[in-house]
């Protein structure tokens, strides 16, 4: 999967120039991370990979084909997009039935979707819940349940906006091993987030957004060393990170045990 | 610290949806003092968002389902008094702030002013405070805007902006910064702190546990709906045992750890960045 952004602009009916021109590739099955302060231009952005948001100037190229070839509908089998707001995403009446709504759209024959299903609800820890009504689970479920339903479609990318919003350690978990498998299974995934431990901990590269346009695109590494330029987008390195610049360890850690290494290179 | 402001009794909670299956709180008692900065953890589906609501009286007053033991708020029981009068002493900024904004106001400034009309204060009183309120959270800028315009990080600032509106002494944040970057979260944490300081008691719920280690005078932790136990951020997050509840300690914790386990560091497992970084630094000159 191939996707391609070339001076794109968004502006709103309103007025505002969410996008300012910018231009991008994402290729690839290493999952991305998209940061950024609030009203920077994430979601518009993202919302452009599948054609939920018509660029008002410059291309989108989905795999080389321009995003206004096709219907948002039509998009749907190559990316997958999980709202912000679970809310916003659930209208049918059990887990099953949003789990098989997609599929059947796009024409994935029964068997298939059969098949799918139980895979997809054991990695959303939804196995027990198919016939429950997503309404009566919990915050996390809900959200589980959301990006199951767009899992079940096996887009070639997926892209997640705000998933971490509201979960505990074992929603977190659960969320990592998902990122970890959609690589194992060559899906694109794409995720907006605020949580710098999980981008960190998770995502090969990372993307800063800033006022409509991008700040810094590299490695995790490459882009949490940036602290300066980070800080004009309203972002900060995770915690671990913070403390092995702060205490002069000179590299840029994600985790204990590299925070360690880094620490026994300075004393020795 | 000493007047108790908040005190639950014995409180539980079944819904009375298909969620009640289980007690959504079960036999819960502590109280908060006055000033006091007191923050409560827990697993998802522990019984945090529910303490919320019965906190300031949308249970039972609003949400369906049986309600045991009582909440008092400044040593009123909150089945006693209406939301009205509740909202004036205790203000709730909702998880999620979708669900927190009327969407019946115009534009912001009368989204913010909302709540003030329906509770009888002045239309000058009003003006004043919608100003204030829209400078202090920052969205001054945004005040004849439609509300259905925002973003995900401007709702939230508004949501907060129509429950400090109301001056309330004690002010409840179930997980009120989900949709804000991560130093605008922290801007919003510098208010609290400093509403906190002049006097206003919090009860804060937060997944951020390098937030609550920083922010917290003492610590709550729910474990299926019950209390595990209350204690000082310092002794409940240097507890081995807090994993097993679900919770996690701040990295800072973890750091600190694993210097001891290695024989580099011998002091206090530190739960805050800057006292981290003073200890790694003076354990690095040993």
């Amino acid at each position: 999967m191939m996707i391609e952004i070339q001076n794109l602009r968004h502006v709103y009916p309103t007025g505002d120039e969410a996008l300012k021109g910018l231009s991008l590739a994402i290729s690839g099955t290493s999952p991305v991370a998209i940061i950024g302060q609030n009203g920077s231009g994430k979601t518009t952005l993202v919302k452009h990979f599948n054609g939920i948001l018509r660029p008002t100037s410059g291309q989108v190229l989905i795999d080389g084909e321009s995003i206004e070839s096709r219907s948002t509908a039509k998009w749907a089998k190559e990316v997958g997009y999980v709202f912000q707001n679970p809310d916003d995403q659930i209208f049918l009446e059990t887990v099953r039935k949003e789990f098989e709504f997609g599929p059947t759209q796009i024409g994935m024959p029964e068997e298939r979707i059969k098949e799918r299903i139980g895979l997809i609800a054991e990695l959303c820890g939804l196995e027990g819940k198919l016939d429950m009504h997503p309404f009566d689970l919990t915050s996390t479920e809900k959200k589980f349940c959301t990006i199951g339903a767009v899992l079940m479609m096996d887009p070639k990318a997926v892209v997640f906006d705000e998933p971490t919003c509201g979960q505990d350690i074992e929603g977190n978990r659960r969320l990592c091993g998902i990122v970890k498998k959609l690589e194992e299974m060559g899906t694109l995934c794409i995720t907006i987030s605020h949580d710098m431990k999980f981008v960190a901990g998770n995502f090969r590269r990372a993307i800063v957004m800033c006022k409509g346009r991008i700040l810094l695109d590299g490695s995790v590494e490459e882009v949490f060393a940036e602290v300066e330029t980070l800080k004009q987008s309203f972002v900060s390195p995770p915690p671990i990170t913070r403390v092995a610049q702060g205490a002069g360890l000179g590299k840029t850690v994600f985790s204990v045990e590299a925070f360690i290494r880094a620490y026994e290179a300075r004393r020795a | 610290m000493d007047k108790i402001v908040v005190e639950a009794k014995g409180l539980g909670f079944r819904y009375r949806d298909a969620s009640g299956k289980r007690k959504a709180l079960d036999d819960v008692s502590f109280d908060v003092r006055e000033g006091e900065f007191f923050c409560v953890i827990g697993a998802n589906g522990s019984g945090k968002s529910t303490l919320c609501n019965a906190l300031v009286g949308l249970i039972p007053h609003y949400f369906a389902g049986r309600m045991k033991g009582t909440v008092l708020v400044h040593g009123a029981d909150t089945r006693e008094s209406t939301i009205g009068d509740l909202s004036m002493r205790i203000g709730l900024v909702f998880q999620n702030p979708f669900n927190q904004l009327s969407y019946t106001a115009g534009t912001v400034a009368e989204e913010l002013a909302y709540g003030l009309g329906n509770r009888g204060v002045p239309r000058e009183e009003m003006v004043r405070r919608v100003e204030r309120v829209a400078k202090l959270m920052r969205i001054d800028h945004i005040v004849h805007k439609n509300p259905l315009e925002l973003s995900g990080g401007q709702v939230q600032r508004v949501a907060f902006g129509s429950t400090f509106i109301a001056e309330p002494s004690i002010l409840v944040l179930d997980e009120c910064t989900t949709q804000l970057d991560p130093l605008g979260s922290e801007e919003i944490f510098d208010i609290v702190k400093e509403l906190n300081k002049s006097g206003v008691t919090v009860i804060m719920v937060d997944h951020d546990m390098e937030r609550v280690a920083r922010c917290a005078d003492r610590v709550m932790v729910l474990e299926g709906g019950k209390v595990a136990v209350i204690d000082s951020p310092a002794r409940i997050f240097g507890d081995p045992d807090i994993l097993a509840r679900g919770v996690a300690a701040p990295d800072y914790v973890a750091i600190c750890r694993a210097l001891k386990d290695r024989g580099y560091y011998s002091g206090d497992l530190e739960v805050e960045e800057e006292s981290t970084i003073a200890a790694v630094k003076e354990s690095l000159s040993k």
